[in-house]
């Protein structure tokens, strides 16, 4: 391939990322106008398609203050994790979540410690930190060698803080793969059933907004457990935080 | 003593028991509203004895003419077990027959009465007889006493045998469309009339609808004559496809009149007890049509006519969700409205549709979601039976706006104090996007990921490979200077071509010279700036020294040392060994 064709499909993939961004921008504008309208069902479908085309933070926070004033609670919660999910640092997602969960009387999911560390970065950083690190190490520790270079203090250093960095990255990764089962229901006294069947026998009906962890999925139905109790519910019932 | 004392006192309270704690009596219900809840139930006379009658109706006719054997029983028609065949002569055809049941009320208590009836045709004139017979009245044995019948061979006075007459509104007819059916009984001697009870079209193929039932007495067409007739207009629609053959039967019943009737005419009412007497009428044919299934719209419920419906009516467009709002529609036309099927409500994912109790042909709609923005199309259509086609009459979806629930916006907080606190509250929308990825997919899933994180292993590798290649090649120096006499003698060798097209004899010599001296030099190891033309001999083999190649080799050296001369000649005659050169190059090239 010569430098010219190079340059020509780099700027083709530049055009389609600039078009594409456009497009998002289209809906993420749009949605933004209809919900000053208040117009809110379609303004939360073109936070949707914004969301869906390429997600975004502040596309998520849009879409969970639209499906909010909606009426949809379990949506608007959603969407939120969802922001967060993207960008821990997002303030308004956390100030809308711990506002939701005042009104809707829903609890937080319960994270486990590993979890929990692992929402101090976007879970894409983690796993970058996480290579970074242990080919930093690994570097550190081989690279002097092979230019036979002497072997300095400030390098052992290195190597040893790049191995610390990657152990301590790879609870923060097994952490975001977990809080990958993470879910919320999104639909009103969603039933919890015994089976996954639209027969199954009602175990309970569960809040919007109710977090859950998914543990199987048969069907249109994911097996999942609460706080209290287990049971399978309807996929379109439930969301999870990454999908 | 105490506990005596205590003892004894629960054993007078359990003694006094009875009278100080009286039980709840039931509630005293006086007779007068007790036989409101009772419902005075006729009892079946049982006790009188099982009778029967048989006759032929009428005794005497012409030979060839029809007659019926009638047989009457006082017992309950599922109680008799009548026989298959009845013995009778020969001469007697017997035809069509048929059987019916009548209640008879008597004041307090009731009798069934249940009627056989033959169709009958004496093949010859004669005295025939039907002897008496017995049959089992699920317990008693009836007698069924002998009928004669006299069939003559002409005359004109004697009187057709009594039937009923049919008079329906429509012979061709399409499977389900209501026809009007008029069965009627013709007047007697003297325009006596006589009601009909327990009226029935016999022959399958027809559901007959009694609710609608008329009934009067007027002057009619029966067989081509103008008589006062007893009628009773039934609406029957067809059940089965094609030819459907049925004939009318009924009890006269006097003047026992079962509902409102019309009268029209002078007609005489014969007084005292009915006779019950079962009649039939000729079978009637009509032609009944499939409907045309391949062109059925959906929400065809059965209606039939030519039906029109006004535009609907929403009682609001503008609604919460889970408000009820009904949806009116009024149809009208020309068909049956009294058996009209309003459309049923149809299946949707945005609203839940409960239709009106009939006759009312409304909807009750409750929005599920706000994202309805129409109410739903009801599908419905009817059959016109004189055009021959559907015609659709569903019910168009109708704009509505659905206003979500909602959430408040703000939660006033109050702190330990009970004074307010800053509220917690929605916050406004996001002006940007914001951080965004290319999925909510976190990498650590995503398989191409784990590719990249191979490129450094690719690149360590490949470090270490390198290393290893060169500690080879340091414990293997000889390779090195090698593939440096190659290189250098490729570069010589092209530098050589070049001087030798130019023809330019003293650079072409000097690069011959450079070019053995570095074909040769790895081989000692030296640098080839410090090798002569004996070195370069050495490397040759004997016969090589001896031979052409070594005199080409001490040709260049002496032509090369000839530069160092004080006046320096140039041969162009050593253009010439250019392919000798190159010969002894290759040679030694060889052994590189």
């Amino acid at each position: 391939m010569s430098f010219r064709h190079f340059i020509f499909l780099a700027a083709l993939f530049s055009a389609i990322e600039i078009s594409r961004a456009d497009g998002t921008n289209d809906f993420f504008a749009q949605g933004v106008e209809l919900n000053r309208a208040g117009r809110l069902p379609e303004a939360a479908a073109a936070f949707e398609k914004s969301a869906h085309a390429q997600p975004a933070a502040g596309t998520l926070v849009n879409l969970g203050v639209a499906e909010w004033r909606r009426g949809h609670a379990g949506a608007a919660i959603l969407a939120w994790e969802q922001a967060r999910w993207i960008d821990p640092f997002d303030g308004r997602a956390a100030q809308n979540l711990k506002f939701a969960r005042a009104v809707a009387q829903a609890d937080g999911p319960q994270l486990k410690w590993f979890e929990a560390a692992s929402m101090w970065l976007p879970p894409d950083a983690w796993v970058w930190l996480a290579g970074a690190s242990l080919w930093l190490a690994v570097g550190a520790l081989t690279l002097p060698q092979l230019f036979r270079r002497r072997k300095t203090g400030w390098q052992q250093a290195l190597a040893a803080a790049g191995l610390g960095i990657f152990l301590a990255s790879m609870t923060a990764n097994l952490g975001v793969v977990s809080r990958t089962n993470l879910g919320f229901v999104v639909k009103k006294n969603a039933p919890l059933l015994l089976t996954p069947t639209r027969e199954g026998e009602m175990i309970s009906t569960m809040n919007a907004g109710e977090p859950a962890r998914r543990l199987r999925t048969r069907g249109d139905y994911f097996f999942i457990r609460t706080a209290n109790e287990s049971g399978w519910i309807a996929r379109d019932a439930f969301g999870l935080v990454n999908e | 003593m105490v506990e005596c004392s205590i003892l004894n006192v629960l054993i007078i309270f359990l003694l006094l028991a009875p009278v100080l704690l009286s039980a709840q009596t039931p509630p005293q219900i006086p007779q007068a509203a007790q036989a409101q809840f009772q419902v005075a139930q006729p009892a079946a006379d049982a006790s009188s004895p099982v009778t029967a009658t048989a006759v032929f109706d009428p005794p005497t006719v012409r030979v060839g003419e029809k007659t019926f054997y009638r047989v009457t029983v006082s017992a309950t028609e599922s109680a008799i077990r009548w026989p298959e065949e009845i013995s009778a002569p020969a001469e007697l055809k017997f035809g069509a027959s048929t059987r019916g049941q009548i209640t008879q009320f008597l004041g307090n208590n009731f009798r069934v009465f249940t009627s056989f009836i033959y169709e009958v045709r004496p093949a010859a004139a004669g005295h025939f007889a039907i002897t008496n017979f017995s049959v089992d009245a699920s317990g008693p044995v009836v007698e069924i006493p002998a009928a004669a019948l006299d069939a003559v061979a002409d005359s004109s006075n004697l009187p057709p045998a009594r039937m009923l007459a049919l008079d329906l509104s429509a012979t061709n007819v399409f499977l389900g469309q209501p026809f009007r059916v008029r069965v009627m009984l013709p007047a007697g001697a003297g325009n006596q009339i006589e009601a009909l009870r327990e009226i029935q079209l016999s022959g399958g193929g027809l559901m007959l609808d009694k609710t609608a039932m008329r009934q009067s007495i007027e002057v009619a067409n029966v067989g081509g004559q103008l008589r006062p007739a007893f009628i009773c207009e039934l609406t029957a629609t067809p059940i089965a496809a094609g030819v459907q053959e049925f004939f009318a039967q009924g009890f006269t019943a006097g003047r026992e009149f079962s509902g409102p009737i019309t009268i029209r005419g002078q007609v005489t009412i014969p007084g005292g007890p009915a006779k019950y007497v079962l009649l039939v009428s000729e079978p009637v044919k009509i032609n009944v049509s499939p409907l045309p299934a391949d062109s059925e719209p959906p929400g065809f419920t059965g209606a039939m006519g030519k039906f029109f419906s006004d535009p609907p009516q929403l009682s609001t467009n503008r609604l919460r969700v889970g408000e009820p709002v009904h949806l009116k529609i009024t149809f009208h036309g020309e068909g049956d409205l009294a058996r009209f099927v309003p459309p049923a409500p149809p299946r949707s994912r945005d609203w839940q549709v409960i239709a009106d109790n009939p006759p009312a042909t409304g909807f009750t709609l409750i929005p599920l979601t706000d994202e309805a923005r129409a109410t739903p199309a009801i599908p419905f259509c009817c059959f016109d039976p004189v055009a021959g086609k559907y015609s659709d009459l569903t019910i168009p979806p109708l704009p509505v706006t659905v206003v979500g629930e909602g959430l408040p916006g703000e939660l006033p907080v109050f702190d330990d104090e009970g004074k307010s606190a800053v509220p917690l509250k929605l916050s406004g929308l996001a002006p940007m996007p914001g951080k965004t990825v290319a999925s909510l997919k976190p990498l650590q899933l995503r398989g191409w990921f784990v590719g990249v994180q191979l490129l450094p292993v690719f690149g360590f590798l490949a470090l270490w490979q390198w290393d290893r290649r060169r500690r080879f090649l340091e414990a293997h120096p000889e390779i090195v200077r090698r593939r440096q006499a190659r290189r250098a003698l490729r570069r010589i060798k092209r530098a050589l071509q070049t001087a030798a097209a130019a023809g330019d004899a003293n650079a072409f010599v000097r690069h011959a010279a450079d070019a053995l001296c570095i074909a040769v030099a790895p081989n000692y190891p030296a640098d080839p700036q410090a090798l002569v033309c004996a070195d370069v001999l050495a490397q040759l083999d004997a016969a090589e020294q001896n031979g052409h190649a070594g005199e080409t080799v001490r040709r260049i050296f002496a032509a090369a040392d000839a530069r160092f001369a004080v006046a320096p000649e140039t041969q162009s005659g050593w253009l010439a060994l250019q392919s000798e050169v190159e010969a002894v190059l290759l040679k030694l090239e060889e052994k590189l």
